[in-house]
């Protein structure tokens, strides 16, 4: 087994991943929002960061737009592009609380997948948009796959810093408040609603990013990729981990991501135990996922830390 | 405008209601016919009494936006803040605390009374800055001193869930002090207090008092309401049945007929 490459692989996904956790955790654990559709913000990224870098369309293309802009404009677009998609979302869904916010939410990327399935014009429906440029060749000796995973991990820790700098803040201790009792919190003078939006908004930036991330990485924008099967991954790595400690919600996405790619990587010896394998993949991951929640080393391992910090 | 009960004019009041009422499907919780009508002045003490069910807290949630009234005004200095969010409201110099007493449980005693006060931090485009912190020393020390003033600073450093009832409520009061409101409503602050806390609360309220803060209380222990109050409002199905010093209200036979059930509180 190729283990440099795994842990590459590991290290780049759970970046990305680890982004789009630790923003839900911002909603989830500090706002009170329950988004059971964060796959289509991560969509979003993907997309705009695809459309923005590619060229004009020709042959048999479908979509309509392709600008040719440089990667690195395309990746601050797909942060504005989560946001202006935040917004929109977010305002009729997020007078609703609890379930009723999850169901909106997830209704909303259910929506939105169905409309990049079938506007064509957006990125070629069900074929995607492929030719998503991969901006990092080798640096010197460096291959590009490490520039990559670096560059990953480089946007997780940004993500970590910022998030941490606003929650260490009054700010922080405000949503604390709201979450804890609302009515107490407006009762001290805490515009509840407006904090819970300011929240949406802000955590859906990183989560652009990423998504422009995960097109430069599989170099595709595809509706298969952003199936609401992402917002259930991310949503048990954020179990995983334990909601309420942010290394903890790291720890839990690269461990999510480990597990993925490990049994993908394994080297079977026949087809046939390759099939099996594929097969008994989401038994295990289920087996996997009750062990975890039950011992929750994540959090256990994050507590630690913070302890010994 | 005269109200039942003989009140003088509401001009110039600090608090006043106007005509206000509420309605849960169906059942008139505060109103009566014409709805109800009241004013607080400045620097008063007001005691809120009536049976279970007349209205008093759903009078409280109307002052304080938690509840809007189906009709008629809230003023507060002059404004009409009839339909203004609870937080404005708060803002504004209006703080309350809850007939089942509310907390931030994942805070600390000491830091849900700072989470009680305002601070710049709190806006965005100040919370990735560092100039939060100066004010944070501030907010801090003014906190220790009002938990030092309601006795709960041994607690400071306490879980809310380690806390007795009677604690909880005067942590709420606390939360509200450090605000500093221009007029604090209390729901009921001796329910579930022990006596020797109970004191300590009839010093605070009169400390506060004749510091020049405007008090509302609700309480269902009239011993300790009249004899500290200086104005009574009596509630009964929603709407005003008296209105007077302490004295008169303990003599009012209406009064005692509807509430007080033959004078065994005077």
């Amino acid at each position: 087994m190729n283990w440099p490459q795994l842990l590459v692989t590991v290290l780049t996904l759970g970046s990305i991943f680890g982004v789009v956790t630790l923003s839900l955790n911002l909603q989830y654990a500090r706002g009170g929002m329950i988004n059971f559709g964060i796959v289509a913000y991560f969509a979003v990224g993907a997309y705009t960061y695809a459309i923005f870098t590619q060229p004009p369309p020709q042959g048999l293309d479908q979509y309509k737009f392709g600008f040719g802009w440089p990667w690195w404009t395309a990746v601050i677009v797909a942060g504005l592009a989560a946001l202006v998609f935040a917004a929109v979302t977010g305002w009729p869904t997020l007078r609703l609380r609890g379930e009723y916010l999850a169901l909106t939410t997830f209704a909303f990327a259910e929506v939105f997948h169905s409309l990049l399935l079938n506007e064509r014009r957006i990125g070629n429906g069900t074929v995607g948009l492929a030719r998503v440029e991969r901006p990092f060749g080798d640096w010197g000796p460096i291959e590009e796959k490490y520039v990559f995973a670096g560059a990953a991990a480089l946007l997780l820790v940004a993500t970590l810093l910022v998030f941490r700098r606003l929650l260490v803040s009054p700010y922080g201790r405000a949503l604390d408040a709201i979450r804890d009792d609302e009515t107490a919190a407006l009762a001290a003078g805490k515009p509840a609603q407006k904090m819970r939006r300011q929240v949406f908004l802000i955590s859906a930036v990183p989560v652009g990013f990423a998504g422009a991330v995960y097109a430069m990485f599989t170099t595709l924008a595809q509706p298969s990729l952003f199936t609401a099967e992402v917002t259930f991954i991310v949503w048990i790595a954020l179990v995983l981990g334990g909601e309420r400690s942010v290394y903890g919600v790291v720890l839990g996405t690269a461990g999510l991501v480990f597990f993925e790619e490990i049994v993908r990587a394994w080297p079977f010896e026949t087809v046939r135990s390759a099939q099996i394998a594929a097969s008994v993949e989401h038994v295990v991951t289920g087996l996997v996922f009750i062990a975890v929640l039950r011992y929750q080393p994540f959090q256990a391992a994050a507590t630690r830390l913070k302890v010994s910090k | 405008m005269t109200l039942p009960g003989g009140a003088a004019a509401l001009n110039g009041a600090l608090l006043e209601a106007r005509h206000i009422s509420k309605r849960f499907s169906g059942l008139q919780a505060v109103g009566g016919s014409d709805g109800l009508s009241f004013g607080v002045d400045r620097g008063a003490f007001v005691g809120l009494i009536g049976p279970n069910g007349a209205g008093k807290s759903t009078t409280f949630d109307l002052m304080s936006g938690v509840q809007t009234s189906d009709t008629g005004s809230v003023f507060f200095n002059g404004h009409d803040i009839t339909r203004s969010s609870p937080d404005t409201i708060a803002e504004q110099g209006i703080g309350r605390t809850f007939q089942t007493p509310r907390a931030f449980e994942s805070l600390t005693v000491l830091q849900n009374v700072v989470a009680g006060a305002t601070s710049p931090g709190e806006s965005l485009r100040w919370a990735f800055g560092r100039s939060w912190r100066n004010h944070e020393t501030e907010i801090v020390e003014a906190a220790q001193a009002i938990l030092r003033r309601v006795g709960l600073h041994e607690r400071a450093a306490a879980r809310v869930s380690d806390l007795s009832g009677g604690e909880l409520r005067m942590l709420e009061v606390a939360r509200q002090l450090v605000r500093d409101p221009t007029v604090l409503l209390l729901d009921e602050p001796t329910a579930g207090v022990h006596p020797g806390l109970q004191e300590r609360l009839a010093a605070l309220l009169q400390d506060l008092h004749s510091g020049g803060m405007t008090l509302v209380v609700v309480e269902h222990n009239l011993h300790f309401l009249l004899a500290l109050a200086d104005h009574i409002l009596v509630l009964a199905d929603g709407a005003l049945l008296a209105q007077g010093p302490p004295a008169d209200i303990r003599a009012d036979p209406a009064v005692i007929s509807a509430y007080l059930g033959g004078g065994d509180a005077a």
